[in-house]
């Protein structure tokens, strides 16, 4: 464990960390563009220079190895000239169009400008033009001249999702990143992440493209539920204070991008492609009305509906979400674990297209949170989807079952957060709040348990399945 | 004469390439001597003690190069001959492969069996056509004759050498440029840490030599090291092969024996300045090395000392003669355009740099330069001092500060007038 | 047209075990002698013989001025115009073929006989200037040289 000095201080490293990853990690403040925790070292950005005390030059900290009793300066007048000129040369070519990039507020290349430099380029001579909006795939755009070539993209696709998708064509200021002409860029699932780890606004997801400006938005903490892998991500959407008058109101409550929440345990700083795109499945139409055989009803009238089939029910049984979070999961045995036979089905599978599985974050399962259901239920699917003899109730939560399956002597109870033209069949259905509008935890495939936050406030019509269990439980108890 | 010789000692015929005339020069019995009388570490420390520096352009000593690698580690090592020669003004290494390849093929021989090396790779820039065939000719001889490839001499050392061409770019003559070109990707200089002694060629310890200092070592071996300390000078031992162009009567490659008279070898030994005229300058070692006047020349020999106390380098000894009435604006003009086209464009000040420097100068040419351009220049080059993953952006800075510390005037003259001093021509006037 | 395959075998054959992506140079320059340029189903048939990733191919292509993912004229010619060569008449070279020949830098005769360009140090300078056509150095080719040189490549 080599002992290295930064400015004076004595920081503690790792045996094998350059003294660059040391300082960070120490709580030093060092800019940098091309060094990446989880990528291989380029050293190609120039920005993250320091000077070894005693020597009168500087060097890069990202490719120098702490070694014990390493003494370092980050701000000698040296390394404040050195540092000043890389960022001056690094925007030498940029095209300062900050005014309508998407990465505005949250770019290295403002950021470290006004820190370490702060003066106006004193060039005489015209920026070096290049392609802008260059269609990368058909989920990212790129513009060439804003790119300043630190390669983390390129590495990225080396090094973490393995496809070789992208390289560098022609060679020294024309130099370009491109998609290899397969289009395996194409089908690469992690393809966002080079958003994410781009430094400035050269590549952008073109789903989002100049929708909002990120100093609008913030970000709220929560699970993907695209999988069992339960990577934690930040879903975005606008700030309270925020909210857009003039448009359709529904953009306040959408999801306008979604990044990684990056967790050591689970999915490091990155996610896949599906992640990215929640929005899709968060803002599908929601099911807002209560309705007996598909007549709307107040919630109370529905709730007061259901109690008496529970309470008639001789052989009751379940369905219950893999999207029910830990908590709804308790709730539901409380209430129901001693009378019903209870199934935990897949509210959703794998979809044409899809990738199943991969050696990376991508699981075949395609709920997030079967651990905590199996823990307790049996799955649906390996009892080969059928209904014991007799069965004259089914409570059916969540997605992925179509009613028609249910057998006709039996009565159903529906509780779904998301629209369907088949909730009109069942004798009771409720709508209840997603994930985005309440509290909670998922447990993922390994065990890990994360938590996401509300993003909302749910509808007044929709309750929480959490609630909505306990209430149909307790009238039932003093009924008995 | 321009002193004693240690490469170009035979006559040039249409033969004196082949196995058969290099075996009747003694061919091939170093190596043999080598093997049977000397253990690797030995051969090493003989290299080391004759004093020998890289000839490509760094001079870094090629004995204490060759001692970083660790011998009997497991893992396999490379060596790798650069014959990229694209350092413009250099053309000697050439004459090694279409005039002396077996002493080329034969000292890396004993190198390879100093740093225990079973495959060895001439890296040779895709250009040079006939080069290649010379030297792949070469090879195909010694394999035919059991040289390489196979186990030698009754020993079991063996090692294979495969000629393997690059496809144009100038900074694959840098040596990790080169080895991560040799595997056939786009030749990026690397970083170091780690040096190439340690990981290079797919990430195992690799020599990369010139291929002129790698030429030397059968004679090394040969003659042994004090005899090879003997010519030249104290601190700069044995001789080079300079390649002379520019206004210059008698281009061509030379040998000089280290320490020789500058203006003596171009006056007697190249026929002087062309058309009789004045010389203004001249680029000792390659556009990379700062140019020295007339004047400064005068009283310096050919060696590191002498011309490295004037400020300047032998580099890799491509030295380009200028008369006077030349027009350094647009020397430099030619300078770095080259520069800006080979910049790799990995590194941020050389790639920016380059580009910027590059439309400067053009903009002086054109007629709309301003005073600041010129420190401007200067400015650039400090940012890339030191601060490079190669030494390219180094290089384009030498150039460019050399050049404007002893002709600025030319460069104020232009800005203010719109025009050259001269005739803007870079061919020689007629007369003086 | 198909890769030389037989002839990759023996080339992959001379180098040590795991260096199939070394081949990558070697064999692009083999592809371009018999076709006379690199075309995309040759990138797609070399990555899986060599068994590199396709845009190592691409990066490589455009990374080395040798290299051309389309045809040039019968005759390349690549006039040297660095130091050297400059000092020695190259432009006054450059100028004259471009006349002679109705042709820009970059450009091709519309017979397709020439193709022109121009090109950084061969590494000749001793015999400047230079003219690279095709394969094969010219060398001391003066503007007087320039007739027997266009004459000897019909």
């Amino acid at each position: 464990m080599p002992q290295i000095f930064v400015d004076g201080r004595a920081i503690q490293a790792e045996s094998g960390q350059s003294v660059l990853a040391a300082a960070l990690a120490g709580g030093c403040d060092l800019p940098y563009f091309c060094y990446h925790p989880a990528l291989s070292v380029a050293g190609s950005c120039r920005v993250c220079v320091v000077q070894v005390e005693g020597r009168s030059w500087v060097e890069i900290a990202c490719n120098m190895p702490a070694t014990e009793g390493l003494r370092v300066l980050t701000d000698s007048e040296l390394v404040r000239e050195h540092r000043k000129s890389m960022l001056e040369l690094t925007l030498l070519n940029h095209p300062v169009d900050c005014g309508i990039c998407d990465k505005a507020g949250e770019c290295s290349l403002q950021d470290y400008h006004y820190k370490y430099n702060g003066q106006p380029s004193v060039s005489l001579d015209a920026k070096v033009r290049l392609t802008k909006y260059h269609p990368l795939s058909e989920r990212i755009v790129l513009d060439n001249e804003r790119c300043i070539l630190c390669s983390r993209c390129v590495r990225f696709t080396r090094e973490i999702s393995k496809t070789n998708a992208l390289g560098i064509q022609e060679r020294g200021d024309h130099s370009l990143v491109r998609a290899a002409e397969d289009g395996s860029f194409d089908k690469d699932a992690y393809s966002d992440n080079v958003v994410d780890i781009c430094p400035v606004g050269a590549l952008l997801s073109r789903s989002f493209l100049h929708r909002a400006r990120v100093w609008y938005l913030e970000p709220t903490p929560s699970v993907c539920p695209g999988c069992s892998r339960g990577c934690t991500v930040n879903l975005w959407h606008r700030k309270r204070e925020w909210k857009l008058h003039a448009l359709d109101p529904a953009r306040n409550t959408s999801i306008e991008r979604v990044t990684p929440l990056e967790n050591p345990q689970v999915n490091g700083p990155w996610i896949c492609n599906k992640g990215r795109d929640l929005a899709k499945v968060f803002d599908r139409p929601r099911a807002t009305q209560a309705m007996i055989k598909g007549t709307p009803v107040e919630l109370a009238a529905a709730v007061e509906a259901a109690r008496e089939l529970i309470g008639a029910a001789r052989r009751p049984a379940a369905l219950v979400s893999s999207w029910g979070s830990n908590e709804e999961l308790a709730a539901f045995h409380a209430a129901f674990g001693a009378r019903f036979a209870s199934y935990v089905k897949d509210d959703w599978l794998p979809q044409p297209g899809e990738v199943v599985e991969d050696g990376f974050l991508i699981r075949a399962d395609k709920n997030p949170n079967n651990a905590a259901a199996r823990a307790r239920l049996p799955s649906w699917r390996e009892r080969g989807e059928h209904f014991a003899a007799g069965t004259d109730l089914v409570l059916v939560w969540g997605e992925g079952f179509d009613l028609a399956q249910v057998p006709t002597t039996a009565k159903t109870i529906r509780l779904d957060g998301y629209a369907s033209a088949d909730h009109a069949r069942a004798d009771v259905f409720m709508p209840i709040s997603i994930q985005t509008e309440r509290r909670g935890h998922y447990t993922n495939f390994q065990g890990v348990v994360s938590a996401f936050s509300p993003c909302f406030a749910a509808a007044p019509s929709v309750a929480d399945a959490e609630a909505l269990f306990a209430a149909l439980v307790a009238v039932t108890e003093s009924a008995a | 004469m321009s002193g004693r010789k240690l490469l170009m000692t035979f006559d040039v015929t249409a033969t004196s390439h082949t196995l058969a005339d290099y075996r009747a020069r003694g061919g091939y019995q170093t190596i043999e001597k080598v093997l049977r009388e000397l253990k690797p570490g030995d051969v090493t420390k003989e290299v080391a003690a004759s004093g020998i520096q890289g000839r490509g352009g760094a001079a870094f000593p090629a004995g204490r190069k060759w001692g970083v690698v660790h011998l009997s580690d497991g893992q396999p090592h490379y060596l790798c001959a650069n014959a990229d020669e694209g350092e413009p003004g250099t053309f000697k290494d050439r004459w090694i492969l279409e005039y002396a390849p077996h002493l080329l093929l034969e000292s890396m021989l004993i190198a390879a069996y100093a740093l225990e090396v079973r495959h060895a790779f001439v890296y040779i820039r895709g250009e040079f056509d006939l080069p290649y065939r010379r030297l792949a000719g070469a090879i195909e001889e010694a394999r035919a004759a059991g040289l390489l490839g196979a186990p030698l001499f009754g020993t079991d050392f063996s090692c294979d050498i495969i000629a393997h061409r690059g496809a144009g770019s100038y900074v694959c003559g840098e040596a990790s440029g080169l080895l991560t070109s040799l595997e056939g990707k786009r030749g990026y200089p690397r970083n170091r840490p780690p040096r190439l002694t340690v990981r290079g060629l797919y990430q195992q310890p690799t020599v990369v030599n010139n291929v002129e200092t790698l030429a030397n070592i059968a004679g090394i071996l040969a003659n042994g090291a004090a005899a090879f300390k003997a010519v030249g000078t104290a601190k700069n031992p044995g001789t080079r092969l300079i390649s002379i162009s520019g206004h210059v009567e008698k281009p061509g490659v030379y040998e000089i024996e280290i320490g020789y008279p500058w203006r003596k070898f171009i006056d007697e030994d190249c026929g002087g300045v062309q058309n009789g005229v004045a010389l203004k300058c001249v680029i000792p070692g390659g556009i990379s090395t700062k140019v020295l006047t007339a004047a400064e020349i005068a009283p310096l020999t050919l060696d590191s000392e002498s011309v490295e106390g004037a400020g300047s380098s032998m580099g890799s000894g491509g030295m380009i003669v200028i008369a006077e009435g030349t027009c350094m604006v647009r020397l430099l003009q030619v300078m770095l355009r080259f520069y800006h086209h080979e910049s790799c464009g990995q590194c941020t000040p050389c790639r920016e740099g380059m580009g910027w420097m590059h439309r400067i100068i053009d903009r002086i040419v054109a007629g709309e330069g301003r005073p600041e351009d010129l420190d401007q220049l200067l400015r650039i080059s400090r940012m890339n001092d030191g601060t490079t993953i190669c030494g390219m952006g180094d290089a384009a800075g030498y150039a460019t500060v050399g050049i404007l510390a002893k002709y600025r005037d030319e460069f104020d003259y232009w800005i203010a007038q719109k025009r050259s001093r001269y005739d803007g021509n870079l061919e020689c006037r007629r007369s003086s | 047209m198909p890769l030389p395959l037989a002839e990759f075998d023996a080339l992959r054959a001379r180098y040590p075990r795991g260096f199939e992506s070394s081949l990558v140079l070697p064999c692009l320059r083999r592809i371009q002698e018999l076709r006379g340029f690199v075309a995309d189903p040759d990138i797609d048939a070399l990555a899986g013989y060599l068994g590199v990733p396709r845009v190592q191919i691409e990066e490589v292509l455009s990374f080395y001025t040798q290299f051309k993912r389309e045809g040039v004229g019968r005759w390349h010619l690549m006039v040297c115009r660095n130091v050297s060569c400059s000092m020695r008449g190259a432009e006054r070279v450059l100028d004259q073929l471009s006349q002679r020949l109705g042709i820009g830098e970059g450009e091709t005769t519309p017979d397709g006989r020439f193709t022109l360009s121009t090109v950084e140090c061969l590494g000749s300078c001793g015999t400047a200037p230079v003219v690279m056509v095709n394969d094969a150095y010219h060398e001391n080719v003066s503007v007087e040289a320039l007739d027997a040189l266009l004459a000897g490549h019909p």
